[in-house]
C-alpha cells in the first residue's frame, strides 16, 4: 500500500501557502480554493504514478490506464482488505497526529500516513518492531522524554517535565519534521498533555484544551496534574521559526 | 506574536482528516465559536446532521457573511426510514473535493457525526471496524451506542462518483476496491 509522497511537495506548497496567506485571506471569498484543491489533487496523482514504479510486486498493482484514468468511481462495499489505526489515534492537524503505542498491527495503516517523524514521549523503550518499523521506513524517532543531561522523567505515573514538553513542542513547530506522529504508550497523558500545550500556543481558551486532553483519557478521566502542567505552561519558551513553522500556526499566532 | 482573543472550538471540535484536503467535525457551533471557525477553518462548507430546524438567526447570518454553503442533512436516529438516502447525500459532499474545507456537525458531535465518520473510516478509508469503535468511543465519551456501530457496520451503498473530484484520502481505497471487484 503506498500512498502520495507528500514531504516534498507539500513543504514548498505550503511555504507558497505561507507567503501569501495574507493575499489569500482577503481576496478568497473561498471560491478560489477550487483552484488550489484542483491543482493539489492533480499533483497528488502525478505523485502516485511515480511511485507505483517503484513498488515492491507483493503491493498491490493498480492499473493506471484503465482505473486511475477513467471518469467514474463506484462505491458500495468497504475494501477487502482493512487497515488498523494504533490506539487512540486522531488527526491534531494538517499531518499531525497522535496516538498510542503503535503495534505490528498498525504498520500498515502508519505508512498510509507517509510519516517522516515519530516523537516518542514515553520514558521506556518503545517495542523492537517499532524500532526495526522506523529504520525500515526510513522514519526518524526521536525521544522527546529520555534527557540524559537534563535528567529522565522517571516513573510512568509523573508527568512529564517542561524540557521534555519543549523538547516536543520543538519539534512540532517545524514544517521540516512533517508528516508527524506524537505518540506514548496508550496516548493519554503524555500525548494529551504536549498537545494540550500546543493548543494553549495556539491561543486555545483552556476549557476547550482541557475537553481536548479528556477525551482521550478513557474511563478513568483526566489527571489533574496534566492539567495544571498545561496550564502552567509558558508558551513562551517555544521559539518558533516563521519559515519552517506549519502555515495552520502561523495562522493561529496570527 | 501576540494574541488579542482566546479561541474556542466548537463543542468535540477535531479533525477528521488533515492531509490534502481539511475535513472536521464538532457539535452545533455557537455564536462563541464564530472566531474559531472564522479564523482558523477558512470553511467552504457545512454540513449539519440532525434534527434542529430552522437555523438560528445569528447562525445563518453568520454563514452567509462568511460564505459558507450550508447543507442540513436530517437525522434524527440511525433507524430513520431515509437514512441512507440521508448518508449517501453526505459521501457525495465528502467525495467532492470542490467542497473543502468542510465541517460536519451534529447537535453534540457525538452520535450523529460519530455514525458519518464512521462510515467514511470505513467505506473512504478502509479502517477496521475496531478503530471506528474505538473512535466512536472517543468522542461519545465511552457512551455506548450498539445500534450506531451496528449501523456502520451493516452500511453499503450504491454511488457513483467522479474520478477526479475524489479527495486524496479517500483515492486510494477506492480505486483498489473497483479493482477487486473486476478480477
Amino acid at each position: 500500500m503506498s500512498i502520495l509522497k507528500p514531504t516534498h511537495d507539500i513543504a514548498s506548497s505550503q511555504n507558497d501557502e505561507v507567503n501569501t496567506i495574507s493575499a489569500d485571506l482577503i481576496i478568497s471569498s473561498l471560491t478560489n480554493q477550487d483552484n488550489r484543491g484542483n491543482i493539489c489533487a492533480v499533483e497528488t496523482e502525478v505523485e502516485e504514478e511515480e511511485e507505483y514504479e517503484e513498488e515492491d510486486d507483493n503491493n498491490i498493482y493498480i492499473n493506471e490506464e484503465t482505473e486511475s484514468g477513467k471518469e467514474q468511481v463506484h462505491v458500495s462495499h468497504a475494501p477487502e482488505e482493512r487497515i488498523v489505526p494504533p490506539l487512540n489515534f486522531c488527526p491534531v492537524e494538517r499531518f499531525l497526529y497522535r496516538s498510542g503505542q503503535p503495534s505490528p498491527v498498525n504498520f500498515p495503516f502508519l505508512l498510509n500516513l507517509n510519516l517522516k517523524t515519530i516523537i516518542w514521549l514515553a520514558n521506556e523503550e518503545p517495542q523492537d518492531t517499532l524500532l526495526e518499523f522506523c529504520d525500515a521506513h526510513e522514519i526518524e524517532l526521536q525521544f522527546a522524554a529520555i534527557n540524559p543531561d537534563g535528567g529522565e522523567d522517571d516513573n510512568p505515573w509523573d508527568g512529564l517535565t517542561e524540557h521534555s514538553i519543549i523538547n516536543a513542542l520543538q519539534t512540532i513547530v517545524n514544517q521540516d519534521n512533517y508528516p508527524l506522529l506524537v505518540c506514548c504508550g496508550m496516548g493519554r497523558h503524555r500525548t494529551g498533555t504536549v498537545i494540550g500545550c500546543l493548543r494553549r500556543i495556539m491561543g486555545w481558551n483552556l476549557a476547550s484544551v482541557s475537553e481536548e486532553y479528556r477525551r482521550f483519557t478513557g474511563s478513568r478521566g483526566g489527571r489533574i496534574l496534566v492539567e495544571l502542567l498545561i496550564e502552567a505552561f509558558d508558551t513562551k519558551l517555544v521559539r518558533i521559526e516563521r519559515n519552517t513553522a506549519p502555515s495552520w500556526l502561523l495562522k493561529a499566532l496570527k | 506574536m501576540t494574541r488579542i482573543t482566546n479561541y474556542i472550538p466548537p463543542l468535540n471540535f477535531s479533525p477528521v482528516v488533515s492531509t490534502d484536503v481539511s475535513l472536521y467535525r464538532s457539535g452545533y457551533p455557537m455564536p462563541l465559536n464564530y472566531q474559531f471557525i472564522k479564523d482558523q477553518l477558512n470553511l467552504k462548507t457545512i454540513i449539519y446532521i440532525g434534527d434542529k430546524e430552522p437555523i438560528s438567526p445569528e447562525y445563518s447570518d453568520f454563514l452567509e457573511r462568511e460564505n459558507i454553503s450550508y447543507y442540513h442533512v436530517y437525522m434524527d436516529s440511525c433507524r430513520d426510514k431515509d437514512i441512507q438516502k440521508g448518508m449517501d447525500q453526505v459521501l457525495k459532499l465528502v467525495l467532492d473535493v470542490d467542497n473543502y474545507p468542510i465541517l460536519m456537525h451534529s447537535n453534540k458531535g457525538k452520535h450523529r457525526v460519530g455514525v458519518v465518520v464512521g462510515i467514511i473510516r470505513k467505506l473512504l478509508q478502509g479502517w477496521s471496524i475496531a478503530g471506528i469503535y474505538q473512535e466512536y468511543g472517543i468522542f461519545s465519551g465511552g457512551l455506548k451506542g450498539d445500534a450506531d456501530l451496528e449501523f456502520i457496520t451493516m452500511f453499503a451503498t450504491d454511488l457513483t462518483v467522479r474520478n477526479e473530484k475524489i479527495p486524496g484520502f479517500a483515492k486510494l481505497c477506492l480505486i483498489q476496491n473497483s479493482n477487486e471487484k473486476k478480477v
